[in-house]
């Protein structure tokens, strides 16, 4: 039982198909011989190293989870999955009885938004709200049946080492991490990637970064970048001074002019750091938010977590919601929004979105 | 792959020591501990015996010179730290320095200290959180970041006198500057000894008379025979490279798995992170970060036993070894026997042809060492890491060329 719990935990599929395979040469050797033998004698040290002691020794093993269970089911009810064109893009967490949602905006890429709510009921949605700068939206549930449970968030800040646990919709237990070091802002690098210089008064790609988003959307050197986003730009400095202010994982629609004809290219804004690593480590890293650096306050710690899982709430050891996960950024980083930044966004949000009601 | 990291920042410096017994001393015994020590570093046979004697050492000096008996009497108990701590309630327990990393351990959480495993209810969660809460607060001062080049690593000091474990390929080779950076963005001046590469240790010095007399922040050390699969650890490091705004991380996982000449643990670790700290839930050093895989419960550390094993030779500046699957090569011949270092056959597809290196080539000096003939040749690469870039200086037609070469590996 404790195997196949860790084997549903496990995302990589190439150790599950380790994993599984070790189950079977385990089933096998014991209906072959028909008597118990000894599990150490009949499968390779290799596998019982990778299944056994290595799963189930792990922090997040089975057992633990059982025991931190609590504290996330304890806050079940407010825990929803976002989801956008059919597909779970990040979770969220109701923060009003009414119908509001707080998620993470950047994984919003296009409408129809529909929320399944611990019950299992999918309801449609909208962005009613958005805080670009910590990456947050708020959502409306339109027709809400009965009040929805709001999630109460605690103002305190877990010191480096203390426990985390991530919640999934209804409150199941989808990691567990540590605290890596105090809370702090993190800074942002997005880059559309080019290098520009100034001919006939217009801002000419003169570089394109590999790896970048203007490679991506096929930005060639010599290019004339007239518009961003539709609105004109006079020169290479007025370009960069739109770009500098755009987050990772944010789209820009550039209008270029090729030779003598014009046409509009779409890029993604992709962080400077991730641009530049070696292959290995955007190996080991994993995948990664779009949007993972670029805010007010975060927690840092080392959950293993989706990009997708993200927008969902954190809670301590003790079960208070100290936060939401606002971004996995590397093999070591998970980022959580504060309470205090998430308190005082989502009331922003709400005074902003009940107003234009 | 190793965890090594390639970027360069600039540090800032805000120094500010939080004072200790040691450090309040009016005296300056560090001139009298040199001496004794550089008389010391050949007899003692492994690291945790020489710790000893230079911190019995320590004690009298400072019993008898400034404190008196008092402190005589808590000092030699903490010079054999490993079994006094399992005893907290006793009322002469040893104190603890400020200048150290060791945490009494509560009674209740003995036994998931020396075994293992999950705690029993949320309440002991909570007890074991504390414990590693007060573990993660006092090992940021003996973690540091070790800079050697444009290459970025991690490091421990386990000495007052400033002995940084590492690992090998942080060091690189022996007899190399290092700038090791604190938690806090001060910075110092260090010198890279002694490497057993086969297993990846390796051990720097922080250079003397850098610290105004006082002692180093250090870490106490724990044994690798007591480490078991499912035990709780906590690894410190800069991942990434060190960044003054964020200072180093803690990471809290378990041990998966332990190896004579590994152990792996789930404690995620990435490039910068190498030659950092693992301690156990007492806040003693029980390993070193050393390489990652893939899976991020792929994290493999050198245990502690292996500096305590090889202290002489790690001190005396030897390096030896290479871990399997990380032999460093050229790809060129020649005959040992001859006068000097001539390429009789270069290898198709090897690291000496890609750099442009031919038969009849004359290697008279490869990265910082001069070649005299082809063993100091061979010698000069053995003591490269693959993926390392190397200056050679070749005689060709009587013309005197530089070409660079990237070493590779042997699988």
């Amino acid at each position: 039982m404790k195997m196949v719990i860790a084997l549903m935990k496990d995302r990589r599929p190439f150790r599950a198909l380790i994993q599984r395979a070790g189950l079977c040469v385990f089933a096998l050797t014991c209906l072959g011989n028909g008597v118990v033998v000894s599990q150490e004698t009949q499968i390779p040290d290799w596998l019982e190293d990778r299944m056994s002691l290595r799963t189930s020794n792990r922090r997040d093993n089975g057992d633990m989870i059982a025991l931190v269970r609590p504290l996330t089911e304890a806050i079940g009810e407010s825990v929803v999955q976002v989801v956008s064109v059919g597909k779970v893009v990040a979770l969220g967490v109701i923060v009003s009885e009414d119908g509001y949602v707080l998620t993470k905006r950047s994984e919003l890429s296009v409408d129809p938004i529909r929320v399944r709510l611990a019950s299992g009921q999918l309801l449609p949605a909208r962005v009613a709200a958005v805080r670009r700068v910590n990456d947050l939206a708020l959502l409306r549930i339109d027709e809400v049946g009965k009040p929805l449970k709001p999630a109460s968030f605690v103002d305190v800040t877990p010191p480096v080492g203390a426990f985390l646990v991530s919640a999934g919709r209804g409150g199941n237990p989808i990691g567990l991490g540590s605290v890596g070091v105090g809370s702090r802002k993190v800074e942002h690098s997005g880059r559309l990637g080019v290098q520009l210089y100034n001919s006939d008064g217009k801002a000419t790609v003169e570089v394109v970064l590999p790896a970048s988003g203007a490679e991506a959307a096929g930005v060639e050197p010599g290019d004339k970048i007239l518009a961003i986003n539709g609105r004109e730009e006079s020169n290479s400095s007025s370009v960069m001074r739109v770009l500098r202010e755009m987050f990772p994982g944010e789209n820009v629609r550039l209008t270029i002019l090729r030779g003598s004809e014009k046409m509009n290219l779409d890029a993604k804004i992709r962080d400077l750091g991730v641009m530049l690593e070696s292959e290995n480590d955007s190996k080991v890293n994993g995948q990664r938010s779009a949007r993972l650096s670029g805010f007010e306050k975060v927690i840092q710690h080392d959950t293993v977590l989706d990009p997708s899982e993200c927008g969902g709430p954190v809670v301590d050891s003790q079960g208070r919601v100290i936060g939401i996960n606002i971004a996995r950024a590397g093999r070591v980083v998970s980022y959580a929004l504060p309470a205090s930044v998430v308190m005082q966004d989502v009331s922003d949000m709400l005074n902003d979105a009940r107003s234009s009601r | 792959m190793f965890i090594d990291h390639h970027f360069s920042f600039l540090a800032k410096c805000v120094y500010n020591v939080s004072l200790s017994l040691v450090a309040d001393l009016r005296v300056r015994p560090q001139s009298i501990v040199r001496t004794f020590l550089i008389s010391f570093v050949a007899s003692p046979k492994s690291m945790r015996e020489f710790l000893r004697s230079y911190r019995i050492f320590a004690t009298l000096l400072i019993g008898m010179s400034v404190l008196g008996v008092g402190i005589l009497a808590t000092y030699p108990a903490r010079a054999d730290q490993n079994e006094s701590l399992l005893r907290p309630s006793l009322p002469d327990s040893p104190t603890v320095s400020s200048n150290e990393t060791l945490v009494e351990i509560p009674q209740s959480l003995t036994e998931i200290y020396v075994q293992g495993g999950v705690p029993k209810s949320l309440p002991q969660l909570i007890e074991m959180e504390q414990q590693q809460q007060r573990v993660a607060g006092r090992i940021g001062a003996c973690t540091v970041n070790v800079a050697i080049g444009p290459a970025q690593g991690c490091g421990v000091i386990v000495t007052a006198s400033g002995y940084v474990l590492t690992a090998a390929h942080v060091g690189m080779r022996p007899g190399k500057s290092a700038i090791i950076t604190f938690s806090n963005g001060r910075t110092a001046k260090a010198t890279t000894l002694g490497m057993n590469r086969g297993v990846d240790a390796g051990l720097m010095k922080i250079n003397d008379g850098q610290n105004d007399g006082k002692p180093w922040q250090y870490a106490n050390l724990g044994r690798s025979e007591n480490l078991v699969a499912g035990m709780w650890c906590i690894a410190a490091g800069h991942p990434g490279g060190f960044d003054r705004e964020r200072g180093p991380v803690a990471r809290v996982g378990r041990i998966l798995k332990v190896r004579d000449e590994s152990i792996v643990t789930d404690c995620a670790l990435i490039g910068g992170d190498s030659g950092g700290p693992l301690f156990d839930l007492t806040g003693r050093l029980i390993a070193v970060h050393s390489r990652i895989g893939n899976d991020v419960a792929d994290n493999l550390h050198i245990p502690i036993e292996h500096y305590d094993m090889s202290w002489n030779r790690l001190a005396a500046s030897e390096a030896w070894g290479y871990l399997p699957g990380f032999k460093p090569v050229l790809g060129v011949r020649g005959d040992p026997t001859s006068a000097v270092a001539k390429i009789e056959v270069v290898k198709i597809g090897s690291p000496a042809e890609e750099a442009g290196i031919r038969t009849g080539d004359v290697i008279e000096q490869f990265g910082d060492a001069v070649i005299s003939d082809f063993n100091s040749l061979t010698a000069a690469v053995a003591d490269t890491m693959p993926g390392e870039r190397a200056l050679c200086w070749i005689i060709r037609k009587g013309e005197r060329i530089r070409l660079s070469v990237e070493i590779g590996r042997d699988d």
